[in-house]
C-alpha cells in the first residue's frame, strides 16, 4: 500500500510503453499517463458533444440537453462578460471550458490521473489565453492597445504605475494557471491524505472502528471536490472572457 | 375556433415575465465562498511576487548577454515592483469581490434565503 499522497501526481510512462515513442533533438518523448488522459478527455468530450446533438429532437434527450445547456451556459457567460462581439471567441472559450471541466471530472474517477494538476498543462492553457488576448488587442487597436497599460493618473505616478500595470499583465498567465493547478493539487492531496488515515486507522487493531470517521470525511470532500472541479473550469473560462473583454474594449473604468 | 381570451393572454404574459426575471436572478453570480476568496488573494500575490522576480531575473540574464553586468540589480528592482503589483492586484480583487457581494445583496433577496 502506497501512502504517499503526492504519488498520484507523478507523470510516468504507462505500462508497456517503457521505450520512448520518438525523440526530438535528443529528448526522448514517452507516452505517459498524462498524455493518455489528455487524449481520453479530448476524444471523449468531442465524441460526446458530437453524438449528443445528433438526434436533434425538439424535445431533447438527456445527452442533447446537456450539450445544449453547456452551449448556452458558455454563450451567456461570454455575452455578459464581453458583449456581442466577444461571441467570435465562442469556439475558443467553449473548447477551453469543456477541456478543463472534463479533465477535472475525469480526474475525480478513483485511480485515474488529473491532467489539470500539472502546472505545465495549466500554464500552457493560460499562455494560450494571454497570447490570444495580445494578438486580438493589437489586431483590433493597433499600437493603441498599449493604452491598456497607462491608467488615468498624474504623470509622476505613471513612472511607477506603468511598470506595475505591465507586470500585472505579464503575470496573468501565472495567476490563471496557479489558481487551477493549486486547487486541483490541494483537493486531490487532501483526498489522498484522508485515504491514508483510513488505512492507518483500519489496521490499528482496537482503533479500527474509528476509521469510519475519515471515511465519512472523504465522502464530504469528494462532493466538495466535484463542486471545485466545476467551479475552477468556470473561473478559468470567465477570466478568459474578462481578459478578452479588456483586449476588445480597452477598459476605461479606472 | 374562438378568439383567444385576453385575460388568459395577459396571464400568460405575466407568467413569462415572472419566469424571465427569475431566470435572470438565477444567472447572477453568487458571492464567492471564504476559501475561494483566500485562494484568489494567495494566487494574485504569489503571481505578482514570483512573476516580477522572474521578469527581473530574465532581464538580468538578457543584459548579461549584451555585456551589461546588472546581475542582481534588475531582479531586486522587479521583485519590489512585482510585490507592489501583487498587493495592487489583491486590492483590486477585494474591490471586485465587494462589488459582487453588494450586487448579490441588493438583488438576491428572493426565495433562496434558506441556504
Amino acid at each position: 500500500m502506497n501512502l504517499n499522497p503526492m504519488e498520484q501526481f507523478a507523470v510516468k510512462p504507462i505500462f508497456g510503453m517503457d521505450k520512448p515513442l520518438l525523440s526530438i533533438a535528443g529528448h526522448p518523448i514517452y507516452f505517459t499517463n498524462q498524455a493518455l488522459l489528455m487524449g481520453i478527455v479530448a476524444v471523449a468530450s468531442a465524441l460526446f458533444l458530437t453524438f449528443a446533438v445528433k438526434p436533434n429532437r425538439l424535445v431533447p434527450t438527456r445527452g442533447q440537453s446537456m450539450a445544449e445547456m453547456s452551449y448556452e451556459f458558455v454563450a451567456n457567460m461570454i455575452h455578459s462578460a464581453t458583449g456581442e462581439d466577444g461571441l467570435k471567441f465562442f469556439p475558443f472559450v467553449f473548447t477551453l471550458f469543456i477541456f478543463v471541466l472534463c479533465s477535472n471530472f475525469f480526474g475525480m474517477v478513483p485511480g485515474s490521473f488529473t491532467v489539470t494538476s500539472q502546472i505545465a498543462v495549466t500554464f500552457a492553457l493560460a499562455s494560450l489565453v494571454i497570447l490570444t488576448v495580445i494578438v486580438t488587442g493589437f489586431a483590433k487597436h493597433g499600437i493603441g492597445f498599449l493604452k491598456l497599460f497607462v491608467p488615468h493618473a498624474p504623470w509622476y505616478l505613471l513612472i511607477l504605475l506603468i511598470p506595475i500595470e505591465l507586470i500585472s499583465f505579464l503575470t496573468r498567465p501565472i495567476s490563471l494557471s496557479v489558481r487551477l493547478f493549486a486547487n486541483m493539487l490541494a483537493g486531490h492531496t487532501m483526498l489522498a491524505v484522508f485515504g491514508g488515515f483510513v488505512v492507518a486507522l483500519g489496521t490499528a487493531g482496537a482503533l479500527a472502528p474509528l476509521a469510519i470517521a475519515p471515511m465519512l470525511l472523504i465522502v464530504a470532500i469528494m462532493l466538495l471536490e466535484l463542486l471545485v472541479a466545476f467551479l475552477q473550469a468556470y473561473v478559468f473560462a470567465i477570466l478568459t472572457c474578462i481578459y478578452l473583454n479588456e483586449a476588445l474594449h480597452l477598459h476605461d473604468h479606472h | 375556433m374562438a378568439a383567444p381570451d385576453p385575460d388568459r393572454l395577459t396571464d400568460l404574459g405575466k407568467r413569462l415575465d415572472h419566469f424571465q426575471t427569475k431566470q435572470a436572478a438565477g444567472q447572477r453570480r453568487k458571492a464567492p465562498s471564504q476559501s475561494q476568496i483566500g485562494f484568489r488573494f494567495a494566487t494574485e500575490l504569489f503571481a505578482g511576487v514570483v512573476g516580477g522576480g522572474g521578469i527581473g531575473w530574465g532581464l538580468d540574464w538578457l543584459c548579461g548577454h549584451f555585456g551589461f553586468h546588472t546581475k542582481p540589480v534588475l531582479m531586486i528592482l522587479f521583485f519590489v515592483l512585482g510585490t507592489a503589483t501583487g498587493i495592487r492586484n489583491v486590492m483590486r480583487a477585494a474591490k471586485d469581490i465587494n462589488a459582487e457581494i453588494a450586487a448579490g445583496q441588493s438583488g438576491g433577496n428572493g426565495k433562496e434565503s434558506g441556504s
